[in-house]
């Protein structure tokens, strides 16, 4: 009977996770297009042909450096905000929530507004200040490109993440924290001490979730910069931000190269996996109970 | 019972009626004549006994990638656009013959595959440099002079040497950038230059090189160089970071003397009051011969969905718009389009539009090759060498040098299309 009431969730996820992922693996050992129905099994000549790729390997390096840039600022950020949202400061709820805002905005209207911003609001009020390193916008810059855009993910995510360190913060009961203070511990050595380590469970999950938000980064990249701008790797054109899941879209369904990109996503779902597998053994064993 | 009754009586009516009224969806990928052409289906409809329903996609947004996804998601319009053979190797099996139809009878540049057609010509386009009259007399220029590299070059630096005297920001307007969406201008059109120009309407020659992997060198160089000065005298934040709007506004604004755009702009120009007189010289990219003509093609047709249960109607609405007087008034006056048909008389009135008239009247013409690339060769493959090329990363050898590379996969990926 109870088995009963789990299929419904079970019939969708069977039809839209399950039947898809197979599906998927099969694709990529097809040469499909992405419209013709008649498919030719090629085996694993699509998984080869990848990383003779320049273009890919590019993307991998890219998107394991967005990565790797975006889970140190968005949780740095995000921590400091939700500490001061957390102290005395006047009006924190209307602060609270004016940092989660940017998380409500989707993807692509953020993604045109932001490049609106790099290519005209900062490139002209440079220009009239006379700050000529900021007339160039930043994101047609193959060297500030990937910071800019991180920029633009701290800015939407940094809130999100810091709601789930406030309720972290929120959770320590408070006594802890006053018998320290009547103990004489400064501001540094409760954080260090007591704040940080009880929050642990939190940091895994953030972490978890900045990781593979920005490894899976799409909307943002197509709308933002669509790969640009044009830069060299291996003596070969490559878009500099075009980050994997981007390159995977532009192979299979611009390129009409659905079998490689699915390939191409089938060894990203693989990193992907083993990156979040890691990071969650790793930061579990920080973890504290009460 | 007698209320119930007659309720579920309207009901099933409403249903019959709405059922009855087959949806024929049109994929449009010209974004400038969106206005014009949702306002015909509209009026349309009121009288077609079917509903007519337009979608666009624009010119550098992903639209076969679109497409794609329509038909992934069972919701694939009834009339769709292909842009040559790499699109229709893409969608045979989803492409109608149409060689029965009246257009078909009226036109010369429908979409031919063995002796059928298969699509109707959404219109007839060319390209060049744009250029301002206005602009080009007080400068004492004359533009039937400028047909080879070197009196292009030579009118450039004067043009530079003048900008204050003219009021303009630089002599020409072009955009290359991958995130503002212009591969499409760069990697197709400007390359067409490369594959066709100069040559007798239709010749292969350079294509058929192109479809073996190969490339000739020298004419490749030369057309580097072309670029090359092209991008050297252009306004150089459009050039690297611009999009569309950008790159025509500087034009219709007067603040460059040239603009490597096609009589579709001519709506965009008329947007603006007081835009200045304009005209098209051709793609001068080589000393060896005088290039005074334009690049003149029916680049994109409609094609009718083979598998709709409404192929009837939407080709109904098809011959329809060749054939009645309002169609026709809105392809050439609404829409601002050179037709493609001999049954239509009108003319358009925008600048542009008439110089490819009186181009393709005089036979003063090239064709356009980058249909016979593979599918998004041009935008996906060429276009970032282009940027590169304009951000000064790399220079004329080496861009035909990474373009040769690039033409060696072509052989595969066209095997792959077949």
């Amino acid at each position: 009977m109870n088995a009963l009431f789990l299929a419904p969730v079970l019939f969708a996820f069977t039809m839209v996770m399950v039947i898809p992922f197979f599906l998927g693996i099969y694709y990529s050992m097809t040469d499909f297009n992405g419209v013709r129905t008649d498919l030719t099994f090629v085996g694993l000549k699509n998984y080869e042909t990848m990383f003779s790729d320049p273009l890919f390997l590019h993307s991998f390096l890219v998107t394991v450096e967005y990565t790797v840039i975006n889970v140190i600022f968005v949780n740095v950020v995000a921590f400091a905000l939700s500490l001061m949202v957390t102290s005395n400061l006047k009006g924190r709820n209307f602060l609270r929530a004016g940092f989660f805002v940017p998380n409500l905005i989707g993807g692509i209207v953020l993604g045109y507004i932001w490049q609106f911003v790099f290519n005209n609001v900062i490139t002209q009020t440079a220009a009239s200040l006379g700050l000529n390193f900021l007339t160039k916008s930043l994101i047609s810059n193959k060297d500030t490109v990937i910071w800019a855009m991180s920029l633009v993910n701290v800015w939407q995510y940094a809130g999100y993440i810091m709601m789930i360190y406030v309720a972290a913060i929120q959770g320590i009961p408070a006594n802890l924290m006053e018998a320290a203070s009547v103990d004489g511990a400064n501001y540094w050595t409760r954080l260090t001490k007591i704040l940080i380590p009880m929050m642990a469970s939190s940091f895994t999950i953030t972490t978890f979730l900045t990781l593979t938000n920005s490894f899976k980064q799409f909307d943002l990249n197509m709308s933002l910069t669509n790969g640009g701008p044009a830069g060299m790797y291996m003596m070969k054109a490559v878009k500099t931000s075009e980050l994997l899941a981007l390159n995977i879209y532009n192979t299979a369904i611009t390129k009409n190269m659905w079998g490689d990109g699915q390939a191409r996503a089938v060894i990203f779902f693989i990193v992907l996996v083993c990156i979040s597998l890691v990071q969650v053994a790793i930061n579990k064993r920080k973890e504290v109970e009460m | 019972m007698k209320r119930f009754l007659s309720l579920v009586l309207a009901l099933v009516m409403v249903c019959v009626c709405t059922t009855a009224l087959a949806d024929i969806k049109v994929s449009n990928v010209k974004v400038e004549i969106d206005a014009a052409l949702k306002e015909y289906a509209a009026e349309y409809s009121k009288t077609a006994g079917f509903n007519v329903t337009v979608e666009s996609v624009g010119g550098g947004a992903d639209y076969s990638g679109s497409l794609k996804a329509a038909l992934q998601a069972g919701n694939m319009p009834d009339i769709f656009v292909i842009e040559g053979m790499g699109g229709y190797n893409v969608w045979k099996d989803y492409i109608l013959d149409v060689s029965d139809t009246e257009f078909a009878k009226n036109t010369s540049v429908g979409f031919m595959v063995e002796g059928k057609c298969y699509g109707f010509p959404v219109a007839i386009e060319g390209f060049g440099l744009a250029y301002n009259k206005d602009l080009l007399a007080k400068a004492e220029i004359d533009p039937a002079t400028l047909t080879t590299y070197s009196a292009l070059k030579a009118a450039f630096e004067k043009l530079d040497g003048m900008k204050a005297e003219l009021g303009i920001d630089a002599v020409v307007s072009i955009a290359t950038s991958v995130s503002g969406g212009m591969t499409w201008v760069t990697g197709n059109q400007n390359f067409s230059t490369y594959l066709s120009c100069g040559l007798p309407y239709g010749d292969m020659t350079i294509i058929d090189m192109m479809r073996e992997g190969k490339v000739d060198t020298e004419r490749l160089t030369e057309y580097a160089t072309y670029v090359d000065l092209l991008f050297n005298y252009a306004d150089q934040e459009i050039l690297v970071n611009g999009n569309y709007d950008q790159n025509v506004n500087a034009f219709a604004t007067g603040k460059t003397v040239f603009c490597h755009q096609g009589n579709w702009i001519d709506p965009n120009l008329a947007a603006f009051e007081n835009c200045p007189p304009m005209g098209f010289i051709g793609e001068p990219f080589t000393d060896k011969q005088e290039i005074s003509g334009l690049m003149v093609a029916a680049p994109s047709w409609y094609v009718v969905n083979a598998q709709s249960p409404n192929k009837d109607e939407a080709v109904k609405f098809l011959e329809d718009m060749v054939a009645t007087e309002a169609g026709q008034d809105y392809m050439v006056n609404k829409a601002g389009m050179v037709p493609a048909f001999a049954n239509v008389a009108l003319e358009p009135s925008g600048d542009l539009s008439v110089d490819v008239m009186k181009a393709s009247a005089k036979g003063d013409i090239y064709s356009w090759g980058f249909g016979y690339m593979p599918d998004n060769f041009g935008m996906q493959n060429l276009g970032p060498i282009f940027e590169l090329l304009a951000q000064d990363a790399i220079d004329v050898p080496t861009f035909v040098e990474m373009v040769t590379a690039e033409f060696a996969n072509i052989p595969a990926l066209l095997a792959a299309a077949q």
